[in-house]
């Protein structure tokens, strides 16, 4: 009997060994192990290093001293956190009510509002903070002379913590919008329809049965727009800074990379901390995330919930969606647009708008280098997103489907470079990277590697949530007719999960269109992408033709979600 | 000393001077033909692309080789042009940027001892005593720029106490200090002009003003109206006034400058594309036609088309090191993070 027991083992092990998703894992191990770790290495030594990258350093403390031993950092953790807490809720709470209206109900134009939601996403954060500041700048914003004249209020002022959690919170919105979307879509509807024979109203049933349910995938979306918040560099720069606030991202700006000349330690140093808080809440959303997949893989039987009846109350909730998606969409597209038509920066008033010229289109159409970054962009977006999503997908397949060892670890690696602000974590790669004999500093392919390393969780996300929905029965069947894991994947999962994979390649594809903040470390101006050069058109004071590009981008990406949305023929948050 | 030469002296004098002019001549041939074979150059600064590209149009046009423009705020050129050193991969092979990170950039032995051919038209003053940085061929002019709209002539303010009013308070932008060096160089550089008002005067500023991160920022913000005063540089008037910005400046004495130089990277992988782009940069049709953009260039009698830049009084300004800007900004870096 012991005898058996052991010899069982022996072939459970052996089982294990054989397995081609073991090698699956360990391949994408090595690959994710790299993307993640060596960066992140890279960060954790140079914190404790006396020297700048290329000179051989000696072993110091002295930047943690520096860090953490000054009382403000801990004040600044603070404020930031209340920055960040305060931004995702209210992200949280407008998607939320926003995926409700879009998903579950029968209200007007809601297959509008879904296209309309996503646009954001496409626009750079700097754009729509500095959109905000002409609408809600105490002195010129659009809407306070609206409020002081119309209204005889006084004037709403965006530079203060209210007015950055605001602007911060609606950057962060449509991803939000995305991940809870996309749970209500997959919650199984016999649970609503069991409440409403019981005799509860729509908006009970909305209250006791919809919210439990989707509340993991709303609090999974808290906790990323939470740490995307916590090290964003954009809204701190336009709104902190002239409202004299003090957030963690303006000090590591100020001490390290502000700093004459720069301390890249330093800022290494800061962005250990900013590890460990995110990683404290990855574990966090990791717990929250197994209980929903739990609740998830009830159903996914592929039927769509039915919509609940709001009666007249369905053009109140139209009303309100299409609120939401001024604030988030409509007004700051609103003022770009009207920016790129004016000949200077000006504020677009009934004066101003007699000078309208499209001379800012007439630069983007002879400028070389603008036509170059265009291709450099869509080329990065179309390759970046479509590898990371391959890699998403094994990892998804690995960590959902199969119990192979280390199974978990490769989720938390994905994770790990989330933790790092887009410019600290260009830093690491840049460490990285430089050294790496093989020729791919300062090309096209440091980018991609870029992208793909800090952006793959949210590709991680949608694919996730896609493989929980798909019934594990069918790659059985697969199986045991003989198929191998290869073509099992390649015949029946890919064709199950293409919407989730095509999900994900949208929200991807778009944020490649439009990323700087990792890029502008790292790219020549050779490679130079959209999101540098719309930097640097607002470094050089060129709004108008910066709001310009940002139009057409925003135009191109759209190009991109619908492309994407005609492969699936479904909506993108399914 | 002609006087004292014989004939034949100066027939000889005359000779070598011949000689001379043409193997300069024949060098400046040599240098654009290898520019030509070198195919293109790579220059990181941080001049205005829009101010950069009537250089890099005329230098392209002329002898067919292509500029590639790598720009960025002066504090990140200095970071880029460090660390790719540092790394063993430069990737470019001409830094153009303000005079402090360029003397960082110089210590740390990036750059390669370079004498265009215009050199010796500046004055002795502005040249670098080891050869390596080019003259100061500009300077940026900073002083206080307003939004005529908002702002009479009549009301403007006349001199920097002028800002201290309590009608301008929350009404001056100006670069935070504690992050921009350029600013944090100015107002260091005020004692000069200011001498023991100077600490009072720093710290009441900190008082009456709203913080941005650099001087486009500054500008843009007079232009659109949030703030009708703002401290920046005194060629934004042209630059963005040519678009039609209602924008002055207010004409201080002395008005204080920051000098800009250009040099050539050690390790350039297209060193004589670099050298060349230095002789035109620096050359008199360069100077001019940076002129024109609106930048105030090191040639007699040329200014740009700015009101009055003909009259101003312009002072340059000290350059700190690491150790003196560090004080500096201990020092005063407090009155702007108050909150």
């Amino acid at each position: 009997m012991a005898f058996g027991a052991a010899q069982a083992r022996r072939i459970a092990a052996w089982t294990v060994q054989v397995d081609p998703a073991v090698f699956l894992a360990l391949a994408a191990g090595v690959i994710l192990g790299f993307l993640a770790l060596y960066p992140t290495v890279m960060l954790f030594v140079g914190s404790f290093s006396d020297a700048p990258l290329g000179v051989a350093g000696r072993f110091t403390l002295a930047h943690y001293a520096r860090a953490y031993g000054d009382p403000h950092t801990y004040l600044l953790i603070g404020t930031s956190f209340v920055f960040a807490a305060g931004s995702s809720a209210f992200s949280v709470a407008l998607a939320g009510l926003l995926a409700w209206i879009t998903v579950r109900t029968n209200a007007p134009g809601r297959g509008l509002f879904e296209l309309v939601a996503l646009v954001p996403n496409v626009l750079p954060p700097l754009l729509i903070a500095t959109s905000w500041v002409l609408l809600l700048s105490p002195r010129i914003g659009l809407l306070n002379l609206l409020i002081v004249q119309r209204l005889g209020l006084p004037p709403l002022n965006v530079y203060s913590m209210p007015g950055m959690i605001f602007v911060e919170g609606l950057i962060l919105a449509p991803l939000a919008f995305l991940i809870i979307a996309s749970a209500l879509r997959s919650m199984d509807p016999s649970l609503e329809e069991s409440a409403r024979i019981a005799g509860s109203s729509s908006l009970q049933t909305a209250r006791r049965i919809t919210t439990p349910l989707v509340l993991p995938a709303t609090l999974a979306a808290g906790i990323l727009n939470f740490v995307r918040a916590i090290e964003s560099f954009d809204t701190p720069a336009i709104i902190a800074l002239p409202a004299r606030i003090d957030v963690l991202t303006t000090k590591i700006f100020r001490e390290a990379l502000a700093d004459y000349p720069p301390n890249h330690n330093l800022a290494a140093t800061y962005a250990m901390s900013l590890l460990a808080i995110t990683m404290i809440f990855v574990y966090v959303y990791r717990r929250l995330t197994d209980r929903k997949e739990r609740f998830a893989t009830i159903t996914g039987r592929g039927y769509r919930p039915q919509a609940i009846d709001l009666g007249a109350w369905r053009y109140a909730a139209s009303a309100a969606a299409l609120l939401i998606l001024s604030l988030i969409v409509l007004l700051p597209l609103g003022v770009l647009v009207l920016t790129s038509l004016l000949p200077y920066y000006a504020v677009p008033t009934r004066e101003t708008l007699g000078l309208l010229t499209l001379k800012h289109y007439g630069f983007l159409l002879e400028s070389t280098r603008v036509a170059r970054a265009l291709q450099i962009s869509l080329t990065l977006a179309v390759v970046g997103a479509t590898l990371a999503m391959f890699l998403a997908a094994v990892v998804a397949y690995l960590t959902v489907r199969t119990r192979v060892p280390g199974r978990g670890a490769l989720e938390v690696l994905t994770f790990i470079p989330l933790a790092f602000p887009g410019t600290a974590l260009a830093i690491g790669l840049l460490w990285g990277y430089v050294r790496l004999p093989v020729p791919i500093y300062a090309t096209i392919w440091i980018l991609l590697i870029a992208y793909i390393t800090r952006f793959l969780p949210f590709g991680l996300r949608a694919m996730t949530g896609t493989m929980v929905q798909v019934q594990a029965e069918l790659e059985e069947a697969s199986r045991v007719c003989g198929a191998g894991l290869a073509r099992t994947f390649r015949r029946i999962l890919l064709p199950l999960l293409w919407p989730g994979f095509m999900a994900g390649w949208a929200i991807l594809a778009t944020i490649f269109m439009r990323e700087f903040s990792t890029s502008l470390f790292l790219y020549t101006p050779r490679s130079e992408p959209l999101g540098p050069l719309l930097y640097h058109l607002w470094l050089d004071g060129q709004q108008g033709r910066m709001a310009a590009l940002g139009v057409v981008v925003s135009l191109a990406s759209l190009v991109l979600v619908a492309l994407a949305r005609r492969a699936t023929k479904v909506p993108l948050t399914g | 000393m002609l006087a004292r030469c014989g004939p034949r002296t100066v027939l000889g004098c005359l000779l070598i001077a011949v000689a001379l002019v043409g193997s300069a001549a024949q060098a400046q041939t040599d240098l654009v033909g290898a520019a030509k074979k070198e195919g293109r150059v790579v220059v990181y600064g941080s001049m205005e692309t829009d101010v950069f590209e009537v250089i890099q149009k005329i230098f392209e046009g002329k002898y067919g080789v292509r500029v590639e423009y790598w720009r960025a705020a002066s504090n990140r050129v200095m970071d880029r042009v460090l660390t790719e050193s540092r790394a063993g991969r430069p990737q470019f092979d001409v830094v153009l940027t303000n005079r402090s990170p360029m003397l960082i950039i110089k210590q740390a032995g990036v750059f390669a001892r370079y004498t265009a051919p215009s050199y010796e038209t500046f004055p002795a003053a502005t040249h670098d005593r080891d050869g390596i940085l080019s003259p100061s061929y500009r300077v940026v002019v900073v002083s206080i720029l307003h939004n005529t709209r908002l702002v009479k002539p009549e009301d403007a303010p006349k001199s920097l106490p002028d800002l201290l009013d309590p009608r301008w308070k929350g009404k001056v932008v100006m670069p935070d200090p504690t992050q921009h060096t350029t600013t944090a160089v100015w107002l260091a550089n005020l004692q000069k002009v200011m001498g023991a008002q100077h600490g009072a005067f720093v710290e009441r500023l900190a008082g009456q003003v709203g913080l941005v991160e650099s001087f486009i920022p500054s500008v843009q913000k007079v232009i659109v109206g949030e703030f009708p005063l703002g401290i920046t540089y005194v060629k934004y008037v042209h630059i963005f006034g040519q678009d039609g910005a209602p924008l002055d400046y207010v004409r201080l004495n002395p008005v204080l400058a920051e000098a800009h130089h250009v040099a050539l990277g050690a390790k350039a992988e297209h060193p004589n594309a670099g050298r060349l782009f230095i002789d035109l940069l620096t050359s008199r049709l360069g100077l001019l036609a940076l002129a024109r953009a609106g930048e105030f260039v090191l040639v007699p009698g040329v200014y740009p088309p700015i009101k009055d830049a003909d009259k101003l009084r312009v002072v340059l300004m000290d350059d700190l090191d690491e150790n003196e800007l560090k004080k500096f900004r201990d020092e005063f870096g407090r009155f702007f993070l108050k909150r």
